[in-house]
């Protein structure tokens, strides 16, 4: 330590603090809180992932026409393909500890520009592979109740699906002018 | 002895030692009394985490500074998505009007209270130099903790003590 020049040095210093201490046994309890509760998060989307994966196999296991079959199928397909991408791009990275400040700012700035790209290609990954379902199941039901009435129904049922895509896409979007406004103003120097 | 006795032996010598000037870091980062509470037990955790992979090659007080900088830093950049106010840099700060001379006046907390306005709404690099320099640390030991080089170090410290002096009425602008 140096000799304090600077009387805003001893104002800071001599703050009134409320002299916190954290046992051992408090850390420890903390810190396990903290990792069951990423191991809870982590059980909970595979668990919900395995369900949904369940029900599709049943529906299209029980369906009566091919049609139905391949409906399901494409979307089991799909929601396995949109969890394999949230398990390889979902997670944020453990950013490694005690690393300089330049470092670790440079390091969460990497971070920031991969959830950026994870955020803006969110259309491929996450909304693109539900289409062809859409698409199968629209046609084949158009096929198999062919009156305007059920057509109806259907392009209503497509409307609000592609609204919904809609909202979603402009949702990420906006967190990806969000995610980019961060890097930005983090400014770090190379 | 066990890396797990020698883990929480330099957590317990990193807290005596370096315990309050946590609590002053965590004030930096964070205004509000809850959060603020949240954030020191968060330092708290991630340097007892940490201190399983420290490995001597630089100070205790550097890796207790990087550990709990970079908390505060995360923190900051975390609540920034939702409180949305706008970080800016030292040399922003520079260009602040200069305190009215009533600011003599002033009692040591509204001092405090201003100080720590200052340096909240600074960018994590410079919040970083700023705290470190407010704690007493020398050129070289900012120059450590931060990964800046000396003679970025010496610019930023020269403006710190223009503008506290700008700011608070101090003497002196030597770096």
């Amino acid at each position: 330590m140096t000799e304090l020049q600077n009387p805003a040095q001893r104002l800071w210093q001599d703050q009134p603090v409320e002299g916190v201490k954290m046992s051992l046994e408090e850390v420890r309890r903390r810190a396990g809180k903290f990792e069951r509760r990423i191991w809870r998060r982590n059980a909970r989307e595979y668990v919900a992932s395995l369900i949904a994966a369940g029900l599709f196999v049943y529906f299209m296991m029980s369906a009566h026409d091919w049609l139905s079959r391949v409906t399901f199928a494409l979307f089991m397909v799909a929601m396995l393909w949109i969890v394999a991408a949230l398990h390889r791009n979902g997670s944020a990275k453990k950013l490694p500890e005690g690393v300089d400040t330049l470092t670790g700012l440079r390091l969460y700035r990497a971070e920031l520009e991969r959830q950026y790209g994870v955020v803006k290609s969110m259309w491929w990954w996450y909304l693109a592979p539900m289409v062809p379902g859409f698409i199968v199941y629209t046609i084949g039901h158009a096929v198999k109740v062919p009156h305007p009435a059920a057509w109806a129904g259907l392009a209503v049922m497509d409307i609000v699906v592609a609204g919904l895509f809609y909202v979603v896409w402009r949702m990420n979007m906006r967190a990806a002018r969000c995610l980019q406004r961060m890097i930005d103003e983090l400014n770090v120097p190379e | 002895m066990s890396a797990a006795l020698e883990q929480d032996g330099l957590y317990e010598e990193a807290g005596q030692a370096f315990g309050q000037a946590l609590e002053r870091l965590a004030h930096a980062y964070e205004a509000d009394a809850d959060l603020r509470r949240d954030l020191l037990q968060e330092i708290h955790v991630a340097l007892w985490r940490s201190f399983a992979s420290f490995d001597g090659r630089c100070s205790l007080r550097t890796w207790v500074y990087r550990v709990a900088h970079n908390v505060g830093a995360s923190h900051v950049l975390r609540q920034r998505r939702t409180r949305g106010h706008e970080l800016v840099g030292l040399e922003e700060l520079e260009d602040l009007p200069d305190a009215a001379d009533s600011q003599h006046e002033v009692d040591r907390s509204h001092a405090l209270g201003r100080l720590l306005a200052l340096i909240q709404r600074l960018k994590p690099l410079d919040r970083h130099v700023i705290l470190s320099y407010l704690e007493g640390l020398d050129a070289a030991a900012i120059g450590e903790i931060t990964g800046l080089t000396a003679g970025n170090v010496a610019t930023k410290i020269h403006r710190i003590k223009n503008m506290l002096a700008r700011q608070f009425h101090e003497g002196g602008t030597e770096s």
